[in-house]
């Protein structure tokens, strides 16, 4: 027989107290689980039967799938930290009522069997309902054949992760309740707590962008490392339906690290809640803040952020006012100092209460938004020294393309990188990157400034990512990056055809183009393909990168849609070897013969451009005047894409002679390469559409009636200007 | 037996409880006494264990209190504003109670409820502020506690409920030993139920004395002396507390026995002379007034 005032007799009293809770945990977990999968279900037997759906097998697919997802990752945020805050504060707020903790602190029941009592009994709440609730949904789910092997793991991987998230909101929430004496202010310190680590992080990173120059987060992205919130609003959505790509294993392996990490969490915050649980006094029942001593230090650590968010709204607002930003923080500064004092007294007279901590935050506030302003920890002049360098990683061809893993799933650039690039020649990146500041102050006639993520392995294990600004135009710096570009290191890191040669015997489908042209190659080819070209890149360094231009791309198509696309160029012997052999190479240059007409389109990008860097009257964007120099209906240049039709003339040219005078100025767009992006080579004001005549010496593509090309810079022929000049338009 | 030595407890800069020294003994009515504000919630939510005091130390039968479960089963708090579980009723309260409290009677507890005509099944959220206030005291009773600590659980009662809670008292008193800590601001209240009185002001204890050793101690007299020189006679080596005199009829309040004055006063020559019983709140005026308070105004308003 349970003795009266035994565990288990105070377990039972106190669900007595919370049977609202049970009631609600109930119903919440069951819209939650059950609720969402019925109709989930219910919709894709809809679409099924509307035949949405090509086969049988891939609507129960999908419904495989849904199931996962509904009794998964996707949903339970939302209640598990609605039902942490509602139990946790539930079960603890009898603290904040003096009535209450009269009765509860004279009964003769041990202070730590009471915590147990109640910190079990809303996990317990917590477990049943979320239990009973899924194993439901996965009933429901299974009665409509909606449940296999991997339906449930995933439900089983998301259950536990989902149980570990809700212990660290749970026992933040009871921490906060510890710390405070009030319900309300309970839910704003829980938010607080749980909010506050990835709050920092956005200002910081705010802040940064805002003064800082070599900011990248490219490859390092500071992210909170104690915040269960950020790590499920992170993770949360690309874990859902994963268990397909990743497999149980795979799956497991994102979630369990994760599941590990909260629970040590976990365990530190219940140890802090139950500490200041042993120290709360009794008779702060009812006060704002449980502990008198920590207000000062609480204001002072809520102010101080708070005043930065008020100053970075300003900042954008005012288009990068210092002073105006500056200000704005410190009366937020002053109104956070303020309302934390209203608060905790709520009192309106204790506004001014205690102006020793509102000092110190206002002085915290000025030094911080010094040490953002001045740069005054050398985050902008921060080179490592070479020896302190195990490699590097450095972004400097934005590769169209996908990357992918073994299993063809998705692979981000930066993380390739990370994982495959590991440039040794560590001296010639640091030379560049000291050079970076005088880049980035850009006082040159001609340049052509890059902003080139750099990540450096640190041999302390440390990595540490930045911007470096690197001049493309600049001889000097031709030698480093031929260092750089030229090694094999840097091109195993960028170039995923250097390395992956599994891939090549999966090929689905490959295509060479001149830009005009489209050929089909075999599949079967593809490893004979990629041997040629692995060889012809060894030739592949900066001064090809960017002096040359491709004469040709193959396009390669991998399962699951992975892509990629091989550049070549004319130099690429080996290559275009095995382009001839199968008879699908052709030059760049088009046969004027071949051309039935040329459309060039003119926007007058540069007139633009220039009327609004001087601010001529005619082209003045926000008044709307009419030009007085070059009279055209104005406004312009109101299009995300270009200027109106208003400066765009287009002309089509089906004269043999003048066709035979664009065609060896332009090139193709299909062929441009972010090498290139800076250095004006093509004519940014023009585009050319050529359209072929019925017989053609070439295989041209005929998936559309014709091409686009550029005009190499400064090459237009003259009769091409005049007649796309915006004079010609007038007439 | 609650032993109380040197118990101070300070909210944020005031200090509601300073340096308080008292000794309840067994089985006795202990009351304690004084104005809003004067410490005694304090000092019994101290003596219950829902307080810590900042310095000082309180024993409960030699045990300390604060955070001990032993201690806290021979104790049982009736708050001032007592609380019970929301949409609860009597029977409710009832089962908690008995599954922390160990001798909890049930038994008792409903015969109790019926003789003070508490309904078990109704809401105690409907109850007036006396019935909860019964309620309490019936719980506290049947828990069979030796100590119960009432705070203000007197006050407003009607004169039928205050003699069945008399009458209650006296006979847990005399069955099992309880010992009442009853706390009010009102002397009145007091009166007729303690045996030990201790009052606080300002979060100090004025006095604490046994409320019989106090009325034997002080006598009233009134009396008209033949002359002067027989006042002087009467008086002399007797500590006057207090002088009335309205024409030849003199009252004196003197520190004495009701033997020791009678004997004296009736060895001088005096037209007429009685000696009168005082009351508690008497009692009191001449005990503080001695230490320069004015009692009237600290517990009689």
């Amino acid at each position: 027989m349970t003795s009266r005032n035994s565990f288990w007799a105070n377990c039972i009293e106190n669900h007595k107290r919370r049977i609202w809770v049970w009631i609600v945990s109930v119903l919440g977990q069951l819209t939650v689980y059950p609720a969402f999968v019925m109709i989930y279900l219910s919709r894709i037997r809809t679409w099924y039967a509307q035949g949405i759906y090509r086969t049988y097998e891939e609507y129960h697919d999908v419904m495989y799938r849904v199931a996962a997802e509904a009794l998964g990752f996707r949903h339970a945020m939302v209640s598990a930290v609605g039902l942490s805050f509602i139990i946790g504060i539930q079960g603890f707020a009898y603290l904040h009522d003096k009535r209450k903790v009269d009765l509860y602190h004279s009964v003769p029941v041990e202070k730590n069997r009471r915590f147990l009592v109640v910190y079990l009994n809303g996990i317990f709440i917590y477990l049943v309902s979320t239990v009973f609730s899924v194993l439901l949904g996965i009933v429901i789910a299974a009665a409509q054949n909606a449940v296999n092997d991997l339906v449930l793991s995933e439900v089983g991987l998301a259950f536990i992760w989902n149980l570990l998230f809700f212990l660290v909101v749970y026992h933040t929430v009871i921490l906060a309740v510890m710390l405070t004496g009030n319900r309300l202010i309970t839910v704003c310190m829980a938010g607080a707590l749980l909010l506050y680590e990835p709050i920092l992080y956005e200002l910081n990173t705010y802040m940064q962008y805002a003064y800082f120059e070599t900011v990248s987060r490219t490859y390092v992205s500071p992210a909170p490392k104690f915040s269960a919130v950020y790590d499920y609003f992170s993770e949360a959505f690309d874990l859902s339906d994963s268990v397909w790509t990743k497999g149980v294993g795979g799956l497991a392996e994102v979630v369990l690290p994760y599941c590990g990490k909260w629970l040590i969490l976990a365990v530190v915050i219940l140890a802090a809640a139950w500490f200041c649980y042993r120290k709360r006094p009794s008779e702060s029942a009812g006060k704002a803040i449980a502990f008198v001593k920590t207000e000062p230090f609480l204001k002072v650590i809520l102010a101080v952020p708070f005043s930065i968010g008020v100053g970075i709204i300003i900042y954008d607002a005012s288009n990068g006012s210092n002073s105006l930003t500056v200000a704005s923080m410190l009366i937020g500064g002053v109104i956070a100092c303020a309302a934390a004092e209203v608060i905790y007294d709520f009192d309106i007279k204790s506004l001014i209460k205690h102006p020793l901590s509102g000092g110190v935050a206002i002085v915290g506030i000025v030094v911080i938004f010094l040490i953002y302003k001045n740069d005054l920890l050398g985050y902008d002049k921060y080179v490592p020294r070479e020896g302190q360098v195990e490699s590097v990683a450095m972004c400097l061809d934005y590769y169209e393309g996908t990357f992918w893993k073994e299993d063809f799933s998705s692979y981000t650039m930066a993380d390739y990188h990370k994982d495959h690039m590991f440039i040794t020649d560590v001296e010639a990146v640091l030379a560049l990157a000291s050079k970076s500041q005088q880049e980035a102050v850009g006082d040159k006639e001609v340049c052509d400034v890059r902003v080139v993520p750099v990540l450096y392995r640190l041999k302390s294990g440390r990595e540490v990512g930045r911007n470096i600004w690197i001049d493309f135009a600049d001889p000097a710096n031709e030698a480093l990056m031929n260092r750089i570009v030229g090694s094999e290191e840097w091109k195993e890191g960028a170039y995923q055809v250097m390395t992956d040669g599994e891939s090549y015997n999966q090929v689905q489908a490959m295509s060479y183009s001149n830009g005009a042209t489209g050929v089909a190659l075999l599949p079967e080819d593809a490893q004979r393909l990629r041997n040629a070209y692995v060889k012809d890149m060894e030739k592949f360094d900066f001064t090809l990168a960017t002096k040359e231009r491709p004469c040709g791309r193959i396009d390669i198509l991998f399962p699951k849609y992975r892509y990629t696309h091989l550049y070549v160029y004319e130099n690429f012997e080996n290559t275009i070897a095995y382009l001839n052999e199968q008879e699908a190479f052709y030059p760049v240059q088009l046969n004027p013969e071949d051309i039935a007409d040329i459309t060039v389109t003119n926007y007058h990008y540069d007139l633009k451009d220039e009327a609004i860097y001087t601010g001529q009257a005619g082209y003045n964007l926000a008044m709307g005047a009419q030009a007085e120099a070059v009279v055209y209906d104005a406004p312009v240049y109101d299009t995300p894409h270009g200027a109106s039709t208003t400066t765009t003339v287009s002309t089509t040219f089906d004269d043999e002679e003048q066709i035979a005078q664009i065609v060896p100025v332009i090139y193709p767009s299909y062929l441009t390469v972010s090498w290139h992006d800076g250095t004006q080579e093509m004519d940014r004001n023009y585009d050319i559409y050529v359209t072929f005549k019925k017989d053609t010496t070439y295989p041209y593509d005929r998936t559309q009636r014709g091409v686009y090309y550029k005009f190499y810079v400064g090459q237009v022929p003259d009769f091409v200007v005049e007649a796309t000049s915006l004079d010609a338009k007038t007439e | 037996m609650i032993e109380i030595h040197n118990l101070t407890k300070t909210y944020e800069q005031i200090k509601a409880v300073d340096d308080v020294s008292v000794t309840i003994k067994d089985n006795t009515v202990f009351g304690l006494i004084g104005t809003n504000g004067a410490g005694k919630s304090t000092v019994l939510r101290m003596i219950s264990g829902v307080l810590k005091p900042d310095s000082g130390s309180i024993a409960v039968d030699g045990m300390p209190v604060y955070d001990n479960v032993e201690a806290k089963k021979k104790m049982f708090f009736i708050a001032d504003e007592p609380y019970f579980f929301a949409n609860a009723n009597a029977q409710g309260m009832e089962k908690y109670y008995s599954s922390i409290y160990e001798g909890f009677d049930r038994e008792e507890f409903y015969q109790y409820l019926e003789s003070f005509n508490l309904d078990k099944s109704r809401k105690i959220n409907t109850y007036s502020k006396g019935m909860k206030k019964q309620l309490a005291f019936l719980l506290g009773i049947c828990s069979k506690t030796k100590y119960l600590l009432c705070d203000e659980t007197m006050d407003g009662l009607d004169p039928v409920m205050r003699q069945g809670v008399k009458s209650i008292f006296a006979k847990e008193m005399d069955e099992r030993g309880l010992t009442p800590v009853v706390a009010s601001h009102n002397l009145r209240e007091l009166e007729d139920i303690c045996d030990h009185v201790g009052l606080l002001h300002k979060g100090g204890v004025l006095l604490s004395k046994d409320l019989e050793d106090m009325k034997c101690n002080i006598q009233k007299v009134q009396c008209v002396f033949a002359t002067v020189e027989e006042e002087l006679k009467a008086l002399n080596g007797l500590e006057v507390l207090k002088k009335e005199q309205r024409g030849s009829l003199c009252t004196y309040t003197v520190r004495s026995t009701r033997e020791e004055v009678t004997a004296r006063f009736a060895t001088v020559d005096t037209v007429f002379y009685e000696v009168l019983p005082l009351s508690l709140e008497e009692i009191f005026i001449s005990e503080t007034e001695v230490v320069g308070y004015d009692i009237k105004k600290l517990i009689l308003g």
